[in-house]
């Protein structure tokens, strides 16, 4: 037999899945360990090597891959503990990564302003200038060079990150400073901001290149550890790394440039929720635009599939949109939406009942926690109202306490609003619901997605809870939650490609389409996909395959939209004529107007290449027929029946095909399912869980529904 | 409440998603970079009677008083149907000034006009008789020489009515920059008919307008619970904008504020002002309005509703002909938006701060100088097309409040740091310009136990034609001041620099033609400081030092912080027993002099 493994290293958990050649797939958490990730590795997947019946040394000794998915670079930059590093900038620009581009939230809050990714201390004005149309304006002064390095040298700096102005149109500046950085710095990291992410905009590139500078010391470190630690424990097979891209590359493939693989674990989720809807098709009725929602103790990671491609983004900010730190490169479109089981209930002055977004976090955590925590959270609404059974939560990890849970809602909210308890439990719910909601239609809706056009993917221990009245909210009939929903991102990992993409910044209008150069650019990115995908024929991989990409705006726009491009090369007007056409459909869908005959700027030429392994198929769920047993019955609250007895199924017993219809309740090892009333449950073949909104239910008045109140 | 809170609380989130959904959709298909980089717009809802409803982020000078662009609609029509759109940009009809064009569309649902989706934004060009979207010197609106759409109907049946397409492509510079930016506006106010189409159809009509009544009811119980905590009293502000033309002393602004706790309302009197003046820094009556609300949710609790239950409980006083009241025509508002209007902000809420511990702002740097010149020419690159647009490369400093210290990319006083700044890479693509430098101006920053936020230097300049510039500095012979002990900001000076090197000062208010090789410069104002700058935490100084913000002799003179060592990295430390010694000495110093 032989296995295949992905993980995904979260702050607090790691979760392990593991495959084998059947398909047969079990999941394994264990408590993450910082110092050594594969220490806590090693239990969890002791936890899932046990279901198959074997050791975890047999268990590396037989896996053909390992896929790593971590969170390691993004707490490193969220705590601060990265490398120290030096950026060197054109002179004249010193502050580019204090000012970013502006833009702050509210009009009216004073907040303190947040300090740049590289202190100014840090900060070395090289002299130099190149011109947008790339001409040298300012020849480069290799003393300024020379005496920032001798700075570096001195300050103990760690890694350097360069970004020159219009490096993307001549590089020759940025690439000379590489060179006497090699030679006079030898042992320290750089990174090149044309080389890494070719993009104008002089904040987004800089950024991506300091934050890529100040992983490398710390991702080379930890992945370097881990490949010995796998080696050690008889580990022959593939190790790969999950990147931002959705997908994994070799491991010093992530050394090299290791701002991918900020953010690799959250953006498998997609991955996994198109391995499993693809494998539930048919007559499940599913569509292949997804939206994935993965939540957790702290937020929900939301991320989005149409028409079968996984969405991306250029915007991924840490410490928040605007006044963080952008990444700048293109990845997994995954938005945190900060509302989870932590969020606080409270009410403001005006008398109205508001959910976040303050959250208890995990210590003291919710009341029904009982570590001291006093104020009234979701979590604790969901216990009051009976759908989480306080001895089975985290799968009897941890006891709660439903009495604490109930004086807190009582004291704080039922009582100050004159309701009963469960009615102030139900309405924390119903609001907390809608804060997701509201952020969801923000995140599709901004991308010209309708949200009634999708199937939600559901991942995550606490997002059986109220995935069934989001999905109502949205208007989405349908609604996976895989068995495996706790490990979402784990089993992503195991179903992912290999994928990589390579660009070039080559501006031409299409009113004048310069084809010698567009196909000058076309070819050497498709060269660069090309090598990528030869170093890779020793994991025989069944396909390749690359696509062409252009981000690409009508004349006069700044915002770019990533057209596929038709044909590898462009020889004819009728070439171009298509490319507008895409482009026009593309404007309509995404911003409801188009503007026909217009011309189009082309910006950033952009080759994809993929290359398609070897995945475990998306095997079922044994179930053992005829085990079901007559389902406990408990009391739950819901707001259109108020109390009544709710069927509590066991998750595992229930058989292929069975219907369960709301009101009820799942219990999964690690996860519960909510059938609210209007809904239903069905198993799919392969084990999962289908929720369905009953179309008269859709219909009913707003007020008699579970969270439209 | 009759109307279920939890209901309430779920309507208002979704209008405020629509907002937003609006809001995304001009800034990515604007073409001006105005729009599609400095954000320099809004959208909002206002209900079928015009009460401001929604506005999620907007600036605030865009959005409060947007109900004023919609009344005017519905007076001047008694034919509204479903699929008219309306341009609007008059400011003696409710507008701010007329550079910024609003689109209204109405919702109408069975008949009933229920709501009025709009889209505000300021345009590259408005069809001046200068290439300028603000003229100063406007003696009066013939002057100006704007074109004037007062509430027009635009489309009908959702198509353009080709006439008045016309009108503004025979009259506005870079016709097609206009277009691409008025079908942006189109394209997002459509977006929030067709969204509160929506929300109408799953709530129904009737639950819609009760929610209407009900959300402003409680935004008011909201503003109300917030002034019950305030201290009464009456203080009446005073500030001043630089001198231009026919005013060589400057504009005087008188902001009388009374809070009447018991009452919950507080009262803006602004009739103890000049006339109107021959000039086109008149503000419009909307512009009066908002620029002083602004001051005064600057200065309270940000978290209340802002829309027009809260405006219930803030009257504004204002008296016709009077330069910071209701205009007398013909007089000019070209400039209403900015400089005096920033003035009302920045003297409103000084006045708080002086007036009442712990509520209110220093004031904020003020003014579009040169760092948002607007600038024209031609393109070289692009077979010498036609270009004018505002630049936002500047950057000046926000005030420090009793908590926070200031903004560091604030813009000004009436966008309060919401709008975005220009990329130079972007700015330099699409247009023949090449930008000199953008760096924090060290000591620029007011003064204070929480300081201002720094100015920057700013410089650029064309490389192949001429660029033309107009700007309107501020803040040039009255930079803005501190509260509460807290120092100024240094003042804002426009500059040239000629091929050798030169810098020569520029007029602050004028306008410029470079020549290829000249930079325009422009330093620009920090933010006034909060409080006694001796009082700062000295790591705070340390922190500032560090960053550039604030120069050794500066922390030495100012903020009486001495280090061991000069070295501008992790070495340097506070000398604690030396800076103990210069705060004292200063403190004598100030004591002998009679200061504070």
């Amino acid at each position: 037999m032989s296995y295949r493994i992905s993980v995904d290293t979260g702050g607090t958990f790691t979760d392990v899945a593991v495959a084998d050649s059947d398909g047969a797939l079990h999941i394994g958490k264990a408590l993450t360990t910082p110092q050594r990730a594969f220490e806590g590795i090693s239990v969890a997947l002791a936890n899932a090597a046990e279901a198959f019946g074997i050791e975890v040394g047999d268990l590396l000794r037989q896996a053909e891959t390992f896929t790593y998915g971590t969170t390691r670079a993004t707490n490193a930059i969220v705590e601060g503990k990265t490398a120290r590093t030096a950026f060197f900038t054109t002179e004249g620009f010193p502050d580019i990564l204090l000012m970013r581009e502006g833009g702050k939230l509210d009009p009216f809050r004073q907040i303190p302003y947040p300090p740049p990714y590289v202190p100014r201390h840090l900060t070395f004005e090289i002299a130099e200038r190149i011109d947008s149309e790339g001409d040298v304006f300012i020849p480069l002064d290799e003393g300024s060079v020379l005496a920032a390095l001798s700075r570096c040298r001195d300050l103990g700096v760690q890694a350097i990150g360069v970004s020159l102005l219009w490096s993307i149109v001549n590089p020759a500046h940025e690439l000379r400073v590489g060179e006497l950085i090699a030679e006079h710095l030898p042992e320290t990291p750089y990174t090149l901001s044309h080389q890494l992410n070719p993009i104008v905009r002089e904040y987004r590139r800089s950024s991506s290149c300091v934050i890529d500078a100040s992983l490398k010391p710390l991702m080379q470190a930890h992945l370097q550890q881990l490949e010995r630690d796998l080696q050690i424990a008889g580990f022959t097979g593939h190790l790969f790394i999950a990147t931002s891209f959705g997908g994994s590359w070799r491991p010093a493939e992530v050394i090299g440039r290791p701002i991918y693989s900020v953010g690799s674990g959250p953006s498998m989720a997609p991955v996994a929720a198109l391995a499993y809807t693809a494998a539930e098709a048919g007559d499940a009725g599913l569509r292949d635009s997804l939206l994935v929602c993965d939540t957790g103790g702290t937020t929900v990671d939301v991320g989005l599939v149409s028409d079968g491609q996984i969405n991306f983004t250029a915007e991924t900010w840490i410490g928040g949109k605007w006044v963080g730190h952008i990444t700048g490169i293109r990845s997994v479109d995954v938005k945190s939406i900060g509302a989870g089981g932590g969020s606080v209930a409270w009410i403001d002055a005006g008398g109205l009942l508001r959910v976040g977004p303050q959250s208890a976090g995990a210590d003291p955590g919710p009341a029904c926690y009982g570590r001291g925590g006093e104020l009234p959270t979701v979590t604790d609404a969901a216990t009051v109202l009976g759908y989480i059974d306080p001895d089975y939560f985290l799968g009897g990890r941890l006891k709660l306490d439903a009495a604490r849970a109930a004086e807190a809602i009582e004291t704080h909210i039922a009582g100050p609003l004159g309701w009963t308890l469960e009615e102030a439990a139900s309405a924390i719910l119903v609001i907390a619901t809608e804060n997701i909601v509201g952020a969801i239609r923000e995140i599709t809706i901004a991308q010209g997605i309708d949200p009634r056009e999708m199937t939600i993917v559901a991942g995550g221990g606490a997002s059986g809870l109220n995935i069934v009245p989001i999905a109502r909210e949205l208007g989405c009939r349908r609604t996976l939650l895989p068995s495996t929903a706790s490990a979402l991102s784990a089993c992503g990992a195991m179903y992912g490609d290999i994928i990589s993409e390579f660009s070039i910044s080559r501006y031409t209008e299409t009113r004048d389409m310069d084809f010698a150069a567009v196909n000058a650019a076309l070819e050497a990115v498709e060269l660069q996909a090309r090598q990528f995908l030869a170093d890779l024929e020793d994991i025989d991989p069944i396909s390749t395959r690359i696509e062409f990409l252009v981000a690409a705006r009508y004349r006069q726009q700044v915002w770019e939209l990533d057209i596929p491009v038709a044909t590898p090369r462009f020889t004819s007007q009728a070439d171009v004529r298509a490319l507008e056409e895409t482009f026009h459909a593309t404007h309509r869908r995404v911003f409801a107007v188009e503007e026909p005959g217009q011309y189009l700027e082309c910006l950033v030429w952009k080759a994809r290449a993929t290359a398609d392994t070897r995945k475990p198929p998306v095997g079922a769920r044994p179930t053992a027929p005829g085990m079901a047993k007559a389902p406990d019955s408990i009391s739950a609250f819901f707001r259109s029946t108020g109390h009544v007895e709710t069927p509590l199924y066991d998750g595992p017993d229930l058989e292929t095909g069975t219907v369960i219809v709301g009101p009820a309740v799942i219990r999964e090892p690690t996860t519960t399912v909510v059938v609210y009333p209007g809904s239903t449950a069905t198993i799919t073949p392969l084990g999962n869980y289908l929720l369905e909104i009953t179309p008269e239910d859709a219909a009913v008045a707003p007020d008699r529904q579970e969270a439209a109140v | 409440m009759s109307m279920d809170p939890v209901l309430l609380a779920v309507i208002a989130n979704r209008l405020d998603t629509i907002v937003r959904e609006m809001e995304n959709t001009l800034l990515r298909t604007g073409r001006s970079a105005v729009l599609n980089m400095a954000r320099d717009f809004s959208c909002a809802l206002i209900t079928g009677d015009n009460r401001l409803l929604a506005s999620a982020e907007g600036l605030p000078v865009h959005v409060i008083g947007m109900e004023f662009v919609a009344e005017a609609v519905c007076r001047l029509h008694d034919d509204i149907q479903d699929g008219d759109a309306f341009l609007h940009n008059d400011p003696y009809l409710g507008n701010t000034h007329p550079a910024d064009h609003v689109i209204l569309v109405p919702v109408i649902v069975d008949g009933v006009h229920l709501f009025t989706a709009a889209a505000k934004a300021h345009q590259a060009d408005c069809g001046n008789a200068n290439p300028t979207t603000y003229m100063p010197f406007a003696r009066d609106v013939y002057e100006e020489g704007s074109l004037i759409f007062p509430a027009v109907r635009v489309q009908q049946d959702r198509k353009d009515v080709e006439d008045v397409i016309r009108m503004c492509r025979s009259r506005i510079r870079v016709p097609d920059q206009w277009y691409g930016d008025y079908l942006a506006m189109v394209g997002a106010a459509r977006i929030g008919e067709a969204r509160l189409k929506d929300i109408v159809a799953k709530y129904g009509i009737e639950t819609m307008q009760q929610f209407i009544e009900e959300w402003f009811d409680y935004s008011e119980r909201r503003i109300a619970h917030v002034i019950a905590q305030m201290p009464a009293g009456e203080i009446t502000g005073q500030g001043r904008h630089d001198p231009l033309g026919p005013l060589p002393e400057g504009i005087p602004i008188n902001v009388k504020i009374s809070i009447d706790p018991d009452a919950g309302t507080i009262d803006i009197d602004l009739t103890d002002n000049i006339d109107c003046v021959p000039a086109g820094i008149n503000e419009s009556r909307t512009c009066a309005v908002n620029n002083v609300m602004t001051g005064v949710f600057n200065s309270i609790d940000p978290d209340i509703p802002h829309n027009a239950g809260t405006f219930r409980r803030i009257n504004v006083r204002l008296r016709e002909n009077c330069v910071v009241g209701i205009p007398r025509f013909p007089h000019s508002c070209s400039v209403a938006t900015t400089n005096v209007g920033e003035r009302l902000v920045v003297t409103t809420q000084k006045a708080f701060a002086d007036a009442w511990d712990g509520y209110g702002l220093a004031e904020g740097a003020c003014g579009i100088g040169p760092g948002f010149a607007v600038v024209s020419g031609a393109d070289w690159r692009k077979n010498d097309d036609a270009y004018v647009n505002q630049k936002f490369l500047g950057s000046q400093g926000g005030p420090a409040g009793p908590e926070i210290d200031g903004w560091i990319t604030y813009g000004n006083s009436v966008t309060n740091g919401l709008m975005f700044r220009d990329s130079v890479e972007i700015d330099e693509q699409k247009y023949p310009i090449r930008v000199k430098e953008i760096r924090v101006r060290t000591d620029s920053e007011g003064a204070g136990r929480r300081r201002g936020a720094p100015g920057f230097r700013v410089g650029y300049g064309p490389k192949h034609d001429v660029m033309r510039a107009f700007y309107v500095t501020d803040g040039h012979h009255f930079p803005p001041r501190g509260a509460r002990g807290g120092g100024p900001g240094a003042a804002s000076i426009p500059l040239k620099m000629t091929t050798d090197g030169t810098e020569e000062p520029l007029p602050p208010i004028s306008s410029a033609d470079l020549q290829p090789g000249e930079i325009l410069l422009h330093l620009l104002s920090g933010g006034g400081g909060y409080g006694d700058p001796l009082e700062r935490e000295v790591e705070r100084v340390r922190d500032d030092v560090l960053s550039q913000f604030v120069s050794l002799e500066r922390a030495r003179d100012v903020y009486g912080v001495l280090f061991e060592g000069s070295e501008l990295d992790e070495s340097l430390q506070v000398d604690r027993a030396a800076t103990e010694r210069q705060r004292t000495a200063l403190r004598a110093h100030r004591q002998a002099s009679g200061g504070a």
